[in-house]
């Protein structure tokens, strides 16, 4: 009886502790879906070692997913030893082994695994394949992969694994018959159906989306994904993908999630690897490179990643250490070339990217990535017919990829674009404003490179290509893949690219500025081989564009000298991180405006050479820190230092007048009144002052505004801003009547920003009404380089222009008004023609008022004037 | 030079209706267009006094004003020209207004019932005998068209359909063209009179302008049609089609009128010497495609060189200056 209840005890101890491991494991299964991983492995952990198999596995699963590689082989090893019958925790070692880069072991665990009927056998074989095309065996392993869809269409009934196998095999199938994308779209959506909780199918499906550039659903994809489980590493990395794809700052912080969960997760260690080369940050990403290669030393991608990273920091040796490597390992891997054209495009090392892309198709004629890159780089160094071949190329062969598309519905559009000749420049722009803006650019364009040229001692080969967009939209395309950039314009050396002045609100951007600072970039480029970081040509072509005209260029601003208070500005000696990856919206402006700055202090403190000896340093692939100590021999801190004071001693007044706003100032509106009472407070405060002026004068209490706008400019005389205290003291004063005040306000206005389209205009108007014919031309001349599209201003220029007896003026301008297409073309026509008659050019005379009375004939001054043109016209005969 | 030309004759009668606003601002903008083209009809057209009538929103607030803007005084007025006019007589009617389209029948705003196209159809089919303007400036006015298109008809809309429902700015343009303030750049061929086609051209040009810098999206695109086969045309020229008509009816006082008042016999062989160098123009004009540059650029500069001449001639004898 006693040995019976023992027994019973026994048994019931037995089934109580089978209970108890039962929930850890259905408890361990839980962690481990809900992300909860440590949790998972201690459950499964002690499960497992009382011999569950499906313990076993998921713990090998959870201890790889943290990046514990060691000891989840260790683990699957031992359980296998320990239970040679256990077929299912062949494929989780495969994995960690393969993750490891030890393929042939992998090759051996996924052997065992592929062996039939087992249930891992299809996702097995399939994981065999891969691992042939890691080698570069790519007929076998297509060969292995249209196996699947066979399987797929015997099968009766597949797990959602083998479901998720057989879309992955039919997406590798896609790259050389792009339809099968859909079809392999249709199996994940099998295997989601068959088990939702099958997360690593939805993200493989997110991947595809994205691959396939459609991020919104790649997004949506991991975000459902991450609701289940918010550790998802994959999932994760995938939205740090989609960010980047999407343009989005937050690509990298999202990455760094995704590798706090893992941090030895390969591929979100490679993407944080490729962010850091886009910024140009060598050092860093060579660090993470290196933690890659640690972990997986067959990783392609890694490998590709380093040598992009040898060749962009010239190291020649490494570069082809490294590519033989890749080719040892794979011997056919095309996306080593597709890898370089990328980074070597993105740092402006066109014609590099050209040749490495061109070495991906020759490498794998299917690399429709490596048409892509092909026909952007063409296009970008102006190789015009052979980018739409390469583009076109790509395009059959990846139908889905909407930059390619874009791409060539651009170059469609730019079929229809009309072109025009300078001596060293070809300019052309949408036909309805191409004969217009060819009076302007061409010549602009020409005075730039004449400069220029002086200037560095050195000519870029013409003709050089200036594509100017009447859409922005057209501009987004041409630039797409750039980072960081101003959105304006775009030199890519031989070829820039704008926005046309119609393409934005009128006067919104001062289009002549922007055309000098690109063909500068067209300058440094050429000077350096592309090898000028990203920060110094930026600084150095605003820098240019200061030269270039007063007014033109960035200027100072609050918000700039605020930032730079609050130490917000990048320092000097990181400033390619303003451009490449800003901290918040307004740094990358900023930036712009901190580098031409340090050229200014550069030019002043070692003249003008030192700017040109820096670049030739570049040129030789020297560092920044490295040409700085050569040519102006300071290390890069030092000079952070340097530049700090100096930044102090320019802006000193303003810096003493100006103080952080408090948050809840910035977000409350005060009254009138309680900001003229803190403006009698702080006599001393730029912003006090200002705000009280601003009031005053919105509430059209002008006497009051005044004291307060006038003592804003004392304290910040350098602003210029379209709200600066200048602007609103010459309407002050231009509404009183003071005209030769309101003319003062307004040229110190305009001498410092010259893109003040109003300012420029109201000046004009003054001057024009005292009389002062010449300072009014040159008023309204400033502003066709910000906006040239309104009739009026041509019209008056060109009155002027007779008036003053500047007939080359006079000409441009009567032909800028035809341009615009006026309602009268006979009077615009005799306009001209008296233009050219009055410079004494006869021929065109008598063509333009031939022109004019074609289409009015009875128009009487036309005919008059054809009879003096006849008249001139013969007694130079005689 | 546009064929069958004419002078403006005391036999133009002119309609002018301002509809109803709906708010302050537009029915003071559209009465004020109205009354801009009512004087302009008066002072650069020269139509007597008794042929021009002015119906408006509110006709207490101008004496220019003949009465409201309803349905039964714009039949009316319609009637009593139709009786007055005399066979061959202008007839302009100038609409400013909102416009709809609704149930696929267009329809323009007056106060009470509103006219709609085919009601206006029929009110002017009495005037058979008699070239007739029709403007009508208003939105969703593009459905006019088909329905008043017909021999002897210059209609013109604002809009190219019923769908275009915004307040349209045709309008506005069409009254500048009319009046000081536009009509030296409207009158593109400076024959010193504003037709028809060229107030149209010069309206329509404008509005897109005005729109482009605005960097607004067109939403009106305005028709003329004077071919009679109701599918107006949104750039008519005086080449072929729609606008061959519209190029010889001017709605300002014409030159001829002018040449017509002298009783010296050289002047009128001076006028008609130039007349008839303005018609070799337009034929050298025409045959431009065909001729090669340099040859079509010498026989212009020689006719012109004659017509200029001939032109100073005329001003010698009149004892006028160029």
């Amino acid at each position: 009886m006693i040995k019976a209840v023992r027994a019973a005890g026994a048994v019931a101890a037995v089934m109580a502790g089978a209970a108890v491991a039962q929930d850890r494991s259905d408890g361990g299964r839980r962690a481990f879906e809900a992300g909860r991983y440590d949790e998972a492995i201690s459950l499964l952990g002690a499960v497992a070692d009382r011999g569950d198999e499906n313990a076993a596995r998921l713990l090998g699963r959870a201890l790889a997913i943290v990046g514990r590689y060691a000891d989840a082989e260790q683990r699957l090893r031992a359980y296998l030893a320990a239970h040679s019958d256990a077929r299912t925790l062949w494929l989780p070692l495969g994995d960690v082994l393969r993750d490891r880069g030890r393929l042939a072991d992998a090759e051996l665990a996924y052997g065992r695994a592929a062996a039939p009927p087992g249930p891992d056998s299809l996702v097995a074989a399939l994981r065999l394949a891969e691992i042939k095309e890691q080698r570069g065996e790519g007929s076998a392993a297509r060969r292995d992969y249209r196996r699947f869809i066979t399987a797929y269409n015997a099968a009766t009934r597949l797990s959602s694994e083998e479901l998720a196998a057989v879309a992955r095999a039919v997406r590798h199938l896609g790259r050389e018959d792009p339809q099968l994308f859909k079809d392999a779209l249709r199996a994940y959506d099998d295997a989601v159906r068959a088990d939702s909780g099958n997360l690593d199918a939805r993200v493989e499906q997110g991947d595809l989306f994205l691959d396939k550039y459609n991020g919104t659903d790649a997004r949506a994809t991991y975000e459902a994904v991450l609701k289940i489980n918010p550790n998802h590493p994959a999932a994760i990395l995938g939205l740090a993908r989609a960010a980047r794809f999407e343009g989005s700052p937050e690509a990298a912080a999202r990455a760094r999630k995704s590798l706090e969960v893992n941090a030895r997760y390969v591929p979100a260690l490679v993407f944080v690897a490729q962010l850091e080369l886009e910024r140009e940050a060598y050092a860093e990403a060579r660090e993470r490179i290196a933690q890659a290669l640690e972990i997986n030393p067959a990783s392609l991608e890694a490998l590709s990643l380093l040598a992009a990273t040898d060749f962009l920091e010239g190291d020649s040796s490494g570069f082809q250490k490294t590519v033989a490597r890749i080719a040892s390992a794979h011997p056919r891997y095309a996306p080593v070339y597709t890898t370089l054209a990328d980074v070597t495009g993105r740092t402006r090392r066109y014609h590099r990217a050209l040749e490495f892309a061109g070495q991906a198709v020759a490498l794998d004629s299917a690399s429709w990535r490596g048409y892509s890159l092909m026909g952007v780089n063409q296009l970008r160094l102006g190789q015009m017919a052979e980018a739409r071949k390469s583009l076109e190329t790509a395009f059959v062969g990846d139908p889905y990829d909407v930059w390619t598309k874009n791409t060539l519905d651009l170059l469609d559009n730019l079929d229809r674009f009309e072109g025009t000749r300078t001596a060293r420049f070809r300019v052309w722009a949408a036909p309805a404003e191409a004969e217009l803006l060819a009076l302007y650019a061409g010549p602009l364009a020409e005075e730039a490179y004449d400069s220029l040229a002086a200037r560095y001692r050195f000519q870029p080969t013409p003709p050089v290509r200036v594509e100017v967009y009447d859409r922005d939209a057209d501009f987004s395309v041409r630039t797409v893949g750039l980072v960081g950039l101003g959105a304006l314009g775009v030199s890519f050396g031989p070829v820039v690219a704008m926005d046309s002045p119609s393409a934005r609100e009128p006067g919104q951007f001062h289009w002549g500025s922007v055309l000098w600072h690109e063909v500068a970039h067209t300058f440094h480029l050429g000077l350096t081989d592309a090898r000028v970081p990203r920060w110094f040509t930026e600084g150095l072509a605003v820098f240019e564009e200061r030269r270039a005209r007063p007014g033109w260029g960035d200027d100072v601003t609050p918000g700039f000298l605020v930032a730079f208070l609050e130490k917000r500005l990048v320092p000097v000696s990181q400033l390619n991180r303003g451009f490449t990856s800003p901290d918040y919206p307004e740094q990358l402006g900023y930036s712009y405006y901190q580098a031409s700055l340090v050229c200014d202090f550069i030019a002043a403190e070692h003249g003008l050479d030192a700017l040109r000896a820096l670049l030739q340093q570049f040129r030789q692939g020297r560092s920044s820190a490295q040409a700085f100590q050569s040519v102006l021999g300071s290390e890069l801190d030092a000079f952070d230092g340097r530049f700090d004071v100096y930044l102090r001693r320019r802006f000193a007044t303003p810096l003493g007048a100006l103080r952080p706003l408090p948050e809840a100032d910035a977000r409350a509106h005060p009254g009138l009144e309680e900001l003229v009472r803190r403006a009698r407070r702080a006599p001393d405060d730029f912003h006090a002052q200002f705000l009280a002026g601003q009031a005053a004068f919105a509430g059209k209490q002008l006497d009051a505004a005044e004291p307060f706008l006038v003592r804003a400019k004392q304290l910040f005389p350098e602003y210029a801003g379209v709200d600066s205290p200048s602007w609103y003291l010459a309407q002050i004063y231009r509404q009183r009547g003071a005209r030769a005040q309101a003319v003062a306000e307004l040229e110190a206005l305009t001498a410092i920003n010259a893109g003040h389209y109003p300012a420029l205009l109201a000046l004009a108007a003054l001057r024009d009404s005292l009389g002062q014919k010449a300072q009014a031309a040159r008023a309204l001349e400033a502003a066709l380089y910000v906006y040239p599209f309104e009739i009026p201003v041509h019209l008056r220029l060109a009155e002027l222009a007779a008036e003053l007896g500047w007939w080359p003026l006079g000409v441009r301008e009567r032909r800028a008004v035809l341009a615009l297409a006026p309602v009268d073309r006979a009077e615009a026509h005799y306009q001209l023609a008296l233009a050219y008659f009055g410079s004494g050019k006869l021929d065109e005379a008598r063509s333009a008022v031939l022109r004019a009375l074609e289409v009015a004939p009875s128009f009487e001054p036309a005919q008059e004037l054809l009879l003096k043109i006849r008249e001139a016209r013969r007694d130079g005969d005689t | 030079m546009a064929p069958f030309v004419r002078p403006a004759s005391a036999q133009t009668h002119v309609l002018v209706v301002s509809g109803v606003g709906g708010d302050a601002q537009f029915t003071e903008r559209f009465t004020r267009w109205g009354s801009d083209v009512v004087d302009a009809a008066r002072q650069r057209l020269a139509v007597p006094e008794a042929n021009v009538t002015f119906l408006a929103e509110h006709p207490e607030r101008d004496t220019s004003i003949n009465g409201p803007a309803t349905k039964e005084r714009l039949e009316g007025a319609l009637r009593e020209i139709a009786e007055r006019a005399g066979p061959g007589a202008d007839v302009v009617l100038v609409l400013f207004g909102h416009g709809s389209d609704r149930e696929a029948e267009p329809r323009f705003n007056l106060v009470g019932p509103d006219v709609t196209a085919a009601e206006l159809a029929t009110w002017l089919a009495a005037l058979k005998a008699h070239r007739v303007v029709v403007v009508n400036t208003a939105s969703a006015s593009g459905g006019f068209v088909p329905a008043l298109a017909g021999p002897g008809r210059i209609v013109v809309t604002a809009t190219k359909s019923g769908f275009e429902r915004n307040a349209t700015r045709f309008g506005e343009y069409f009254v500048r063209a009319l009046t000081a303030e536009g009509a030296e750049g409207a009158d593109t061929d400076k024959d010193g009179r504003l037709s028809v086609l060229e107030a149209f051209d010069y309206a329509r040009r404008e509005v897109a302008r005005a729109y482009e810098q605005e960097k607004r999206l067109l939403t009106e695109h305005a028709l003329l049609d004077d071919d009679g086969d109701g599918k107006g045309s949104t750039e008519p020229s005086v080449t072929g089609g729609d606008g061959v008509l519209a190029a010889s009816v001017f709605l300002t006082a014409a030159r001829a009128a002018v040449a017509a008042d002298t009783s010296d016999p050289e002047v009128m062989r001076l006028y008609a010497r130039r007349d008839s160098l303005e018609r070799r123009v337009a034929e050298l004009r025409g045959a431009k495609s065909s001729m090669a540059v340099e040859i079509y650029e010498r026989e212009l500069e020689e006719l012109l060189v004659e017509l200029a001449t001939t032109n100073r001639a005329i001003r010698q004898r009149e004892g006028k200056r160029p």
